[in-house]
Order: C-alpha cells, then sequence, then structure tokens
C-alpha cells in the first residue's frame, strides 16, 4: 500500500511462532534504521490518517487517498453481508447522523436500512421509527406519521411509534386523534408519562380548539343579525336599491333585495365606510359627494339620515377646496343633484333636505350601497351649461328649522369636536366621475 | 289430588330451566320465573329456592338458544333486592365473577343485563366486596377496573350492549378506598378518562353513575390539588351540564374556563334534578380546602351557579345551589376550619352543620326491569 506509514511484517515460516517472527523481526532494526515511521514535522497529520485514530471520518471516501477507509467502508457496506446485517449497519450510521443532528442524512441512511427488506420485523420497525424521528425533527410530521403507522403494522406494541405518532398528530393539529393514539399507548404501558403529558397536553388543546370554533359561530351569527337588522330597516323606508357595475344588468332588477344589500355590506367601499345603524334604529350611510366641474369628490363616510345637506355642506365647505380655483364653492351657492340614470333626468335636493328624504324618493336609486350626489354652484357658467338639456325636476324643499339640532358629526382636518355621525374626506384622490 | 302449593310449582319449574332442555321449554320456565320476580313474595319464594337460583344462572350465561336475556332480567329483578343477596351468593358463590365476565365481554349481547344485576348487587357491601375480588382475581396484564373503566369509556366496545349500567357499578365500587386509589392514580390515566362522560347524551344511568363516581371520588381531599389543576382540570366537566346558554358579556366569558366559554344558544342544562344535585354535591366537596375554594372561585364557578339559581325548577336543588354558593362568595371561614372535611369529631351542634353540606356517599337507585 502506497503511502502507508505501516509497518511491513516479513511473511512468516509455517511453523514459526509468532514470536520468533516478532524477534528476527525486531533484530533487523539493530543494523537498519525503521524507515517506516512518522516524519518528524507531519507526524500529526499522518497521525491523523490512520483510521483507527481517525477524529472526524471524511465524507467521501476515496479509495487511492485513503486506502485503509476504503478497504474498512466496502468491509461494512459488504452486499455479500445478509441483509439484516447491512440493515443493522445502515441502522446504526443513521443513528450517527441523528445523535449529530444530521437528519437529513440520518433518513438517507434509515431508508437504505430500509431498502435491504430484511426478515426482521423488530429491526425494521425501528427503522422506520427512527426515520419517523428524523422527519420529526425536520418537520415533516406527514412523513413521519406514516413511518410510525408502518412501524407499528410491524410491531403493534412498540411504545416509541405510538409516542412519536401522537405527537405528530399534535403537531398537525389533529387532537382527537392524538388523544386516541395516547389512549392505544397507555393500554400497553398505563403509567408512561411521556403519554400521560401528551394526552393531556392534546385534550386541552381540543378544548380551546371547540372554544374557538364556538367563538367564531357567535361572531359569525352576530354579525348575520346585524346585517339582517340592516336589511330591515332598508326595507322598512321603501328605499330602492340597485347592484354596482354596469355587467350586472337585466338581472340586476330582479335580484332580491336581501342579496343586495348582504352583497353590498360584505363587499366594503373602497374606503372601508359602511352602512351602520345606531342605538336608536337611526341609519348612518356612506355617501359621495360628486363636483363634475373639477372632477373632484367627497366621501362622507357616515351620513345620518336624519341630519340635512346644508349641514354637511358648511362643514364641508367651511373653507373654499383648494381645487375651487374661482373660489365660488360656498355653501350658499352650492346646489345639489341626484341623476336619475335610466331616464337621465336630475333632481334637485334642496339642501335642507334630510338624506332619508331624498333616498325615499321614488326615483332615487341608491348604487352600491352608496348614496351618490352631483354639487356645483348654481349661477355658473358650468353649471348652466351642465343642466342644459336635461330635464330637472325640483324637490319640494323642507323649510328650512333654524333651531333643529345639527345631528353629531364627526369631521376630519381641524373641524368641530369630533363627534361621532360623519366624516368628511376632502380630495377622495383620483376617484374619476362616474357618469355624466 | 293435593293443592300444590307455591313452593312446589316453582320446584316443578327446576328441571326445564336445566342447560340442555328444550329451547322452548326453558324460554317459557324462563319467563315463568321472571313473572315471579315482579312481585315482592314471588321474589320470597324463589329465595329459598336455592337449586332454582343456581339454574337461573346458568341460564344467564349460556350461549343461544338459551334463553339467557329472560334469565338475566330475572337475576335483575332478584338482586334489586337486598334480601335477595345472601341466598344468591350462596346459591352460587361465583355469580360476581360469572356474570363480571359477560359484563366485559365484548361479544356477549346481554352484556348490559349482566351489568345491571351487578349494579343492584353492588348496592349492598357484601355483594360489593365480592365483586371488587372478582376484579382483582382477572388475568394478569390489565387489572379487571381497568377493564371495567375501558368498557364504560370506549365507544362501541360491545357493539350489541351499550354498557350504561356500568356506571352505576363503578359509582358503588368507588365507595371503597381501594377504588378510588385506582381511580386517582396520578400516575395513569384513569379519572380523565370518565370526566367527558357527565356530557354523555344518551343514558341518564351511565352520567349518573360516573358523577356518582366523581363524587365519591371528591372525598379524597388529599387529591382535590391535583384533581383541580391542569392534569385533570375536573370542574370545568362539573360545571358544563349544569350551564346554560348564557350570555355573559365579553369580560365575564374570559373569566370561565374555556369549555364553558361561548356556549351555543340551544346548550342544555342535565335534564336529571338529581344529577344536578350531585353535580353541585360535588362541587362542594372541593370547596373543602382553602386552596381548593379558591381554585373554585378562581375558575368562574359563582357566574354559572348563579345563572343556575335563578333557572333551577327543584326546590331541593336550588336549596344545594344556595349553600354552595355561600360557600363561594362567604368569607373564609375561621382558622382550625380551613379543611371543612376533616372537622367531623367536633361536638355535635357543628358536626350537623357540616353533614349537611357534605352528604353520605349515596347510591343510585336500583334499576329493575318491568315484568
Amino acid at each position: 500500500m502506497a503511502g502507508s506509514p505501516g509497518t511491513h511484517m516479513e511473511q512468516q515460516e509455517p511453523g514459526a511462532t509468532l514470536d520468533d517472527g516478532m524477534d528476527s523481526f525486531l533484530e533487523k532494526f539493530q543494523s537498519q534504521p525503521y524507515r517506516g515511521g512518522f516524519h518528524e514535522s507531519q507526524w500529526e497529520e499522518e497521525f491523523e490518517k490512520i483510521p483507527l485514530f481517525m477524529k472526524n471520518s471524511p465524507s467521501e471516501i476515496d479509495p487511492l487517498e485513503n486506502p485503509d477507509l476504503a478497504c474498512l467502508q466496502s468491509i461494512i457496506f459488504d452486499e455479500e453481508r445478509s441483509p439484516e446485517d447491512q440493515a443493522r449497519t445502515y441502522k446504526d450510521e443513521g443513528n450517527d447522523y441523528f445523535k449529530e443532528k444530521d437528519y437529513k442524512k440520518a433518513v438517507i441512511s434509515y431508508t437504505e436500512g430500509l431498502k435491504k427488506k430484511c426478515a426482521d420485523p423488530d429491526l425494521n420497525a425501528v427503522l422506520y421509527t427512527n426515520r419517523a424521528a428524523a422527519q420529526y425533527y425536520l418537520g415533516n410530521f406527514r412523513s413521519s406519521l406514516n413511518d410510525v403507522t408502518a412501524a407499528r403494522k410491524l410491531k403493534p406494541c412498540h411504545l416509541k411509534a405510538i409516542i412519536r405518532g401522537a405527537s405528530c398528530h399534535l403537531e398537525l393539529k389533529n387532537y382527537v386523534e392524538a388523544v386516541n393514539w395516547c389512549d392505544e399507548g397507555l393500554q400497553i404501558d398505563a403509567t408512561e408519562k411521556k403519554l400521560l403529558d401528551l394526552r393531556a397536553k392534546a385534550d386541552k388543546l381540543k378544548r380551546t380548539e371547540q372554544r374557538d370554533v364556538r367563538k367564531a359561530k357567535l361572531k359569525e351569527k352576530k354579525q348575520q343579525d346585524q346585517n339582517e337588522a340592516l336589511l330591515q330597516a332598508i326595507k322598512a323606508r321603501n328605499i330602492r336599491l340597485v347592484a354596482e357595475a354596469a355587467e350586472e344588468d337585466e338581472d340586476s332588477a330582479s335580484e332580491g333585495l336581501s342579496e343586495l344589500v348582504l352583497y353590498g355590506l360584505s363587499s366594503e367601499n373602497p374606503c372601508g365606510a359602511r352602512l351602520g345603524v345606531d342605538d336608536q334604529g337611526r341609519l348612518s350611510w356612506p355617501v359621495l359627494f360628486l363636483y363634475p366641474e373639477y372632477a373632484q369628490s367627497d366621501l362622507v363616510s357616515a351620513f345620518h339620515e336624519d341630519s340635512r345637506f346644508i349641514d354637511h355642506l358648511m362643514v364641508m365647505f367651511g373653507e373654499t377646496p383648494s381645487w375651487d380655483l374661482e373660489q365660488k364653492y360656498c355653501p350658499d351657492n352650492l346646489e345639489v343633484y341626484f341623476e336619475d340614470e335610466d331616464r337621465a333626468e336630475l333632481y334637485c335636493v334642496p339642501p335642507s333636505s334630510t338624506l332619508l328624504q331624498v333616498l325615499q324618493h321614488p326615483r332615487y336609486f341608491v348604487k352600491a350601497l352608496t348614496p351618490t350626489f352631483l354639487v356645483c354652484v348654481g349661477s355658473s357658467g358650468f353649471c348652466r351649461n351642465y343642466l342644459r338639456g336635461k330635464k330637472v325636476h325640483q324637490l319640494d324643499s323642507v323649510p328650512f328649522q333654524t333651531t333643529s339640532p345639527v345631528p353629531a358629526l364627526l369631521h376630519c382636518s381641524g373641524y368641530g369636536d369630533g363627534q361621532p355621525g360623519g366624516e368628511v374626506e376632502k380630495e377622495f384622490p383620483g376617484k374619476k366621475l362616474l357618469h355624466c | 289430588m293435593s293443592e300444590t302449593s307455591p313452593k312446589a310449582e316453582a320446584a316443578k319449574l327446576l328441571p326445564f330451566l336445566a342447560l340442555g332442555e328444550r329451547a322452548d321449554l326453558q324460554a317459557a320456565a324462563a319467563q315463568h320465573v321472571l313473572a315471579l320476580t315482579g312481585s315482592g313474595p314471588g321474589r320470597t319464594l324463589l329465595a329459598g329456592q336455592a337449586a332454582l337460583l343456581r339454574a337461573l344462572v346458568e341460564l344467564a350465561v349460556a350461549p343461544p338458544p338459551a334463553p339467557a336475556r329472560d334469565a338475566a332480567r330475572a337475576l335483575v329483578n332478584l338482586a334489586a333486592d337486598p334480601g335477595l343477596h345472601k341466598p344468591l351468593l350462596a346459591a352460587e358463590p361465583r355469580l360476581p365473577v360469572r356474570l363480571l365476565g359477560c359484563a366485559l365481554d365484548p361479544q356477549w349481547p346481554w352484556a348490559e343485563e349482566a351489568a345491571a344485576v351487578l349494579a343492584n348487587l353492588s348496592r349492598e357491601p357484601v355483594p360489593c366486596a365480592a365483586l371488587i375480588e372478582a376484579l382483582a382475581a382477572a388475568e394478569p396484564g390489565e387489572s379487571g377496573l381497568e377493564r371495567l373503566v375501558r368498557a364504560l369509556c370506549t365507544p362501541g366496545y360491545n357493539a350489541r350492549a351499550p354498557l350504561h349500567y356500568l356506571g352505576p357499578v363503578l359509582s358503588n365500587l368507588s365507595q371503597r378506598p381501594a377504588t378510588r386509589a385506582f381511580l386517582l392514580d396520578r400516575n395513569r390515566c384513569v379519572v380523565q378518562r370518565l370526566l367527558p362522560l357527565t356530557q354523555y347524551p344518551d343514558s341518564s344511568v351511565r352520567r349518573g353513575g360516573v358523577v356518582g363516581t366523581l363524587r365519591n371520588c371528591c372525598f379524597e381531599h388529599r387529591h382535590h390539588e391535583w384533581l383541580l389543576g391542569p392534569e385533570v382540570d375536573v370542574l370545568p366537566f362539573l360545571l358544563l351540564p349544569l350551564a346554560g346558554p348564557e350570555d355573559f358579556s365579553e369580560e365575564e366569558m374570559e373569566r370561565l374556563p374555556v369549555d364553558l366559554q361561548y356556549l351555543p344558544p340551544d346548550k342544555q342544562r342535565e335534564p336529571d334534578a338529581d344529577i344536578r344535585k350531585m353535580l353541585i354535591e360535588t362541587i362542594m366537596l372541593l370547596t373543602a380546602t382553602a386552596p381548593g375554594r379558591k381554585q373554585v372561585r378562581d375558575q368562574g364557578a359563582y357566574l354559572i351557579l348563579r345563572e343556575l339559581h335563578s333557572w333551577e325548577p327543584e326546590p331541593d336543588v336550588r336549596v344545594t345551589c344556595e349553600k354552595l354558593i355561600q360557600v363561594l362568595i362567604g368569607d373564609e371561614p375561621e382558622r382550625g376550619l380551613e379543611n371543612l372535611l376533616e372537622v367531623q369529631t367536633r361536638p355535635s351542634g357543628l358536626c350537623e352543620h357540616f353533614k349537611c353540606y357534605f352528604p353520605v356517599l349515596d347510591r343510585p337507585d336500583a334499576p329493575t326491569f318491568p315484568v
């Protein structure tokens, strides 16, 4: 063997004893120096190369580099050994990798062992169980479960497999199965502490999960009840709804009121505003104001149905908005319209009306649960142009009541005192004109 | 022709009850005996017929076409009468063993009847002791008690018999310290498996048996902390049957044990008033020590009992409920009275007071079969 610092014993003569051979061997060195020793400067490296003294085994064994080691390897993994022996070797190899926490390699080793299909069911059960453990630490709980199931088929009373299986079920949140496996294991060893602990843990998690399901169900029911109440409120007010987009066509007219409401309630308005109801059963709607002259808009997220347009306009236009180039959008100048899309007619809304009064108008259709109104300055050129050629109806105005209480309005950016009821968002960015 | 006495009549039945006799004759004879067991005098008559009793037992454990079911039912009625226990055991000393074998046999179709006989027998101390002995003598590997608990707790243990009467059997057995020691073994999982059965919907017999067992176990105050702790967590299982579809506030809800939170609107309380009373008594037992009282309070028992009290239709259950509520909301007792269970040897006044808090280990009513 080239390169090996080993000694070379001479061929012994038959009949000679070991001592004789040894003596003659040693006598040689009285006249010649021993040449097979370590070199002084690199004795440690050479030491490490001897298989017996290796601290770490190389992961790949090159027969040329390390013939001794290759030799040993081929002895261990000799195909001519029995399948049981080979499997056992792979098992040991897997265990070594396992101890080093190299679970991937451990799985490979165990798999090789199982491939031998040796006839020893105990050994195979152990290989499966050990592989299951490695899979468990890799987070592959389903694979782990498959392995322990296979192990149990071979050895039904293999407690380690049962414990591992219960742990897998626990990780997979199959709490009922986890408890069942623990019970099966406890029938084999009624005092196995790991099973007792696992069982208690799984049972508690199961009961907590059941609570979570109940909680979610109750929440859903509450939501449904709320939606139902809103539905009833809208029905009671005789307010007409239509579905959202243009695709919704001929069918939308026949679509039930409830479906529209429920669809509208579940799909939120892009800015998160939603139809709401207060303690007295009064509704608040998200209302969109469009300003066609400048292609701007405002969203009042909760316009109380009993509050008047003028009250909101006073707040929204307390200061003229930045897009109002001619500074003419003042509450006194503003005119509010809604459009009857079907007939392409406009209706002028007296600002002293409440929202409810307008919504109840027989030609007002609420789209996507968001009432929309057009606002422009009555005396302006734009307005005259806009209205030209269109049929404009006047709604009966409601007498302006100076003493009517203003329902609480919440305004952002410097207005008022933050009472609940409505929120004005200036400059709803990018909102294009819906229709004109 | 001499007048045949009832005794002679009964004796005439004997040959027809023998094993190996024609099935139809056996059946008729068995039915006749069953009819006799329906009345006091009939039972007294049979008490004196040792051979007949023995034959009855043989029939009760015999395979088809023997009228095993009717024979077993006759035994149930006989065993319901404490006066018959001695003659029965004298006639067939191995009666408990043999019936136990049937009751715990997963294939035996009349296992429920066998269990009912045992339930009746075990109410009295002598047969109860005999039954305990029979359980102890089971095969090695699994104790008889373990097998009994398993039969009770495993759904589908016997495909042909529901085995509800194993509940009262266990309850009667739990009057003995040895049984309680087994049930409360911390190194095993025994009592924990009984807990879900407090909600078992299909049988008040089973529920009553389990609750009775738990109540007897709670006389062991040394185990209270463990019972109330996470390894067993007994309290939610005692409160759940007493809870209704209450709408507690979010804050109140979070104080309750997980099992009692967000109960659905169709939640029913335990319909049997006796079982409700036993449940309250069990919780009362758990309040005997100061730490136990604290745990019961902390786990929100008061909320459940308060709602129960306003719903409870039965006056004596309501009174029991009030007493427990008093303990929960009352001030801590003076020093020296912290463990109310141990204060039994005090002068008579106090003793009487505590007696009404802690009823004697009670036994469920004896089941009988209509004739």
